[in-house]
């Protein structure tokens, strides 16, 4: 009884995207890195842009991995790279 | 008048080196201080250069590089890469940052008030096996199909890695933000 009242209930309010949100949720590292292909990354961004529950989170992980890319970085040294240049400079005269 | 044909030094200049940022980053990160890092980005580097013929043009250079680097701290600081970190990682309890704060701070904006030198510290904090992935895909911005080519790991190992990282990470940065007082308990 339960079972058919919640395919009933799934029927008449289909998931946005046609995608659920446990499945959203797995998969939301993958769709913020890019590395899901173009029809699911439509149902996702559809899902995403209807759903209450998954939007707040996929937006608190976007912003920490934003964060984590923009903080992150060290440049190389200038004294390395110029250590290395001279090293490559040797390298190629003793050929 | 035809060009003078570019040297492979001047070849493996143009294609390899400007990847030092990258190289030095991930030895950084790999070696944890600033002097063994440089010694292994120039170990790295000059063994590229020795064996650039086995680079094939118009492949992924900077993989290539990594790879080496990888190989070379393997070789050189092998005691130090077996830390037993298996263990540790087991013992971590992973609780959800987002489920504890989205009622405070659902759009992470404590983020913003972490200083650079934390989140090195906190991703240098991170056992091996998490380190490398979120280092090369959230600081390098590289594939995880690369990443798998790197650590020679199936892309499924990759992304679990690379998820449990992430979320050890945020943890950690979290914890510190509470205790800063970035976030009201
Ligand atoms: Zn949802």
């Amino acid at each position: 009884m339960t079972g058919l009242w919640q395919s009933l209930v799934g029927k008449m309010m289909p998931s946005p995207g046609g995608i659920d949100c446990a499945e959203v949720m797995a998969q939301l590292y993958e769709y913020i890195d890019g590395e899901l292909d173009d029809e699911k990354i439509e149902r996702i961004r559809g899902h995403l842009e209807k759903c209450q529950r998954c939007y707040p989170r996929y937006n608190f992980e976007a912003a920490f991995l934003r964060f984590l890319k923009q903080q992150g970085r060290t440049k190389a040294p200038p004294e390395l790279q110029r250590k290395i240049f001279k090293a490559i400079l040797e390298e190629e005269s003793r050929g | 008048m035809s060009r003078q044909p570019a040297s492979k030094r001047e070849h493996f200049e143009r294609e390899a080196l400007v990847h030092l940022d990258t190289l030095y980053n991930v030895a950084l990160r790999l070696t944890g201080n600033a002097s063994d890092a440089e010694d292994l980005v120039q170990d790295t580097v000059t063994k590229a250069y020795r064996s650039w013929d086995k680079y094939e043009p118009g492949t992924n250079c900077r993989a290539w590089l990594v790879t080496i680097l990888r190989n070379t701290f393997i070789n050189q600081f092998r005691r130090e890469s077996r830390r037993p970190s298996k263990v540790e990682f087991e013992a971590v309890q992973e609780i959800n940052v987002f489920e504890a704060i989205k009622d405070r701070d659902p759009e992470g904006t404590f983020f913003r008030f972490i200083v650079d030198e934390e989140v090195k510290r906190a991703i240098q904090d991170l056992p091996e096996e998490f380190r490398l992935p979120v280092v090369l895909s959230d600081v390098e911005g590289l594939s995880y199909a690369e990443i798998a080519e790197i650590l020679d790991l199936p892309v499924g190992t990759v992304k679990s890695r690379l998820f449990r990282g992430r979320r050890r990470l945020q943890q950690r940065l979290y914890d510190y933000a509470l205790e800063m007082g970035y976030i009201r308990s």
